[in-house]
C-alpha cells in the first residue's frame, strides 16, 4: 500500500485508507487514531517538507494537513511547510519568508507544489501539545466528509543533470581517478 | 588508502592540526556536549576528562563541539569553557538558529575566545545578519558544510562550494573568503538513507583531490537515522563507532562522531585507523606520520 498511495517512501504510519487527514508531528510525543490516514515526524525544512508534498497529493483522499507540536529547534521545519503552503517558493527555490535554516524545494516541480496547496487546508495547531484537543481537531476535520480531491498527483523527483558519463569501472565517480597504489588525482588532471 | 596529487592545506588551532596527506597528521575527533535536555556540566566535566586521558594515551585529538540549543543556554555555556576548560583548548560552537548564532559570537568575542573557536557551521541556509556578524566576529576557524538540497553527490557538494547551487549570491568559499577566515573545514553533509548517503564519504577524496582542503563529517547521523538497527540494539553502538572509521580510510582528515559518551569506543578506533593508514602511506606514498601520530605513540 505505501508505494501505491505514498510513492516517495519514509517514515511514516497509515490508518484510514480513504481518510482524509494527514497529521504531521513536530516535537511531541502523540499517536493519532487508526481515523487518520497517515501521520509521520517532520524534521528537516527541506527534504523531509518535500517527502510531505509528494507523499500527500498522491493520495486525492487526504484533504486535511495537521500540523502539531513544538516547532523543531533551527530548522523550524513546521513553519516552514506553512510558509511553503501559504507562500510557495521563489526563483532560487526558497520557501518564501519560511524562517527555517535551509528551506529549499528543490527535488518537485512548482506544478506538485501549487497541487500541494489547492489539495490540502493546513491546520496550524505549532505548539500545541494537549493529545485531546487535537484529537477533537482532527475528528471536526473528518465530520466534514471532503470530497477526494480526484486524480493522485505522482510527483517526479527531479534529477540533477549528470556532467559526465564515466565509463571507466576504477573510478570512485566523476573527479578522480586513483591507480593501484591509491594515488588520486583529477579526472583529466 | 590515499595520497592526493593536489598540495593538501594544514590548518592548526592552538597546536591540533587538521589536514595534509593521509597517515601524516592524526585524525581529529569531534565529541559532541549537550545534545540533549539541561546542561549538565558536572557530568560534562567527568566526560572532558576522560577524553583528556584518551587522547593522552592514544595522540588522537578530540575537539568538544558544545550543542547550544536555546538562547538562555549561551551565557552557562561559554562560562563553562572559560572557567572549565584548559585555556589552551580549542572548542566547537554547534548552533543551528541563526539568532543564536549570532549572539553566540558576540559573546564569545566579549569574552575573547575567537582564537579558541571552530564555527560549527557555515551552509547554504547563511542570512546576511550571520555574514555581518561574522565579518564582525572572526572564529579562528569555521566548518563549512557541503549540502546541496538539489544533488547530495560529490558534483552536488562542489557546487555549493563554488557557486552556491545558484540557491545563494556566492559560492560557499567565496563568501568564507569576504568573512575573512583562512582555516576552514570541509564537511561533506552526510544525509539519511534513502538520500545518498554514501556520497558523503565518496566526496572526502573528491574534495581533498580538488582544493587540498581538511575534509571530514558526521557519518554517525546515517547509523543514527538506520531505524531498522533499532531492532539490533548491540550491534547499532558498535556501527555507530565504526561508522567513523570510513572517514579516515578514504582520506579524510576530521570526524564528528555525536555525543561524547561514545569517546571510549571511537577514540581507539580512530587511533587504529590512523595506524594502519600510516603504514601504508609511509611504504607507499613516503608520507611520514607527525610526532604526536598515534603510530609514534603506540607502536614503540
Amino acid at each position: 500500500m505505501n508505494d501505491e498511495y505514498y510513492p516517495w517512501g519514509g517514515e511514516f504510519k497509515i490508518g484510514a485508507l480513504k481518510g482524509c487527514v494527514a497529521v504531521v508531528l513536530l516535537n511531541i510525543q502523540y499517536n493519532p487514531s487508526e481515523n487518520v490516514a497517515i501521520y509521520g515526524r517532520l524534521k528537516t525544512e527541506n527534504i523531509g517538507i518535500e517527502k510531505i508534498i509528494a507523499n500527500t497529493i498522491s493520495n486525492p483522499s487526504l484533504r486535511f494537513l495537521v500540523i502539531c507540536g513544538d516547532d523543531i529547534r533551527g530548522h523550524l521545519s513546521g513553519s516552514s511547510l506553512i510558509a511553503l503552503h501559504k507562500n510557495g517558493i521563489d526563483k532560487n527555490h526558497r520557501i518564501i519568508d519560511a524562517p527555517g535554516a535551509i528551506p529549499y524545494i528543490e527535488n518537485l516541480q512548482e506544478k506538485a507544489i501549487r497541487r500541494f496547496q489547492a489539495q490540502l487546508s493546513v491546520i496550524d495547531l505549532i505548539g500545541e501539545k494537549d493529545t485531546k484537543k487535537i484529537d477533537a481537531i482532527i475528528n471536526n476535520c473528518i465530520r466534514k466528509l471532503p470530497p477526494s480531491f480526484g486524480e493522485p498527483y505522482i510527483a517526479i523527483r527531479l534529477k540533477p543533470e549528470v556532467a559526465v558519463n564515466i565509463t571507466d569501472k576504477r573510478a570512485l565517480h566523476s573527479r578522480i581517478t586513483i591507480d593501484y597504489k591509491g594515488k588520486i588525482r583529477k579526472r583529466g588532471g | 588508502m590515499f595520497s592526493f596529487t593536489k598540495e593538501q592545506q594544514v590548518f592548526d588551532i592552538q597546536g591540533i592540526s587538521f589536514g595534509g596527506q593521509p597517515g601524516m597528521h592524526p585524525t581529529v575527533l569531534f565529541a559532541g556536549l549537550f545534545f540533549k535536555g539541561e546542561p549538565d556540566f558536572d557530568d560534562a566535566k567527568k566526560r572532558l576528562l576522560i577524553v583528556s586521558n584518551l587522547s593522552t594515551q592514544t595522540g588522537t585529538p578530540v575537539i568538544p563541539d558544545l550543542f547550544i540549543r536555546k538562547k538562555e543556554y549561551i551565557t552557562p555555556l561559554l562560562s563553562f569553557i572559560e572557567n572549565e576548560m584548559p585555556q589552551t583548548q580549542p572548542f566547537s560552537i554547534d548552533v543551528i538558529d541563526p539568532l543564536i548564532k549570532i549572539e553566540v559570537l558576540g559573546q564569545l568575542a566579549e569574552r575573547k575566545l575567537l582564537k579558541r573557536t571552530i564555527y560549527n557551521s557555515i551552509h547554504i541556509g547563511i542570512t546576511p545578519q550571520e555574514i555581518d556578524a561574522l565579518q564582525q566576529h572572526t572564529p579562528e576557524m569555521v566548518i563549512v558544510v557541503t549540502f546541496n538540497p538539489k544533488d547530495a553527490s560529490p558534483d552536488g557538494k562542489i557546487e555549493v562550494l563554488e557557486n552556491g547551487a545558484h540557491l545563494i549570491d556566492y559560492g560557499l568559499l567565496e563568501t568564507v573568503r569576504l568573512i575573512g577566515v583562512e582555516k576552514i573545514l570541509i564537511d561533506t553533509a552526510a544525509l539519511a538513507p534513502g538520500e545518498n548517503s554514501g556520497a558523503a564519504i565518496a566526496a572526502i577524496p573528491v574534495m581533498k583531490e580538488e582544493y587540498g582542503l581538511p575534509t571530514g563529517c558526521a557519518i554517525h547521523n546515517v547509523v543514527e537515522k538506520s531505524k531498522w538497527l533499532s531492532e539490533f540494539p548491540l550491534a547499532k553502538k558498535t556501527i555507530d563507532a565504526a561508522s567513523n572509521s570510513s572517514i579516515p580510510l578514504f582520506g579524510g582528515d576530521f570526524a564528528i562522531f555525536g555525543s561524547i559518551e561514545n569517546a571510549e569506543l571511537v577514540v581507539p578506533l580512530i587511533a587504529w585507523q590512523d595506524i594502519l593508514v600510516s603504514e601504508y602511506s609511509e611504504n607507499y606514498f613516503g608520507i611520514s606520520p607527525t610526532i604526536s601520530h598515534p603510530r609514534r605513540k603506540l607502536l614503540k
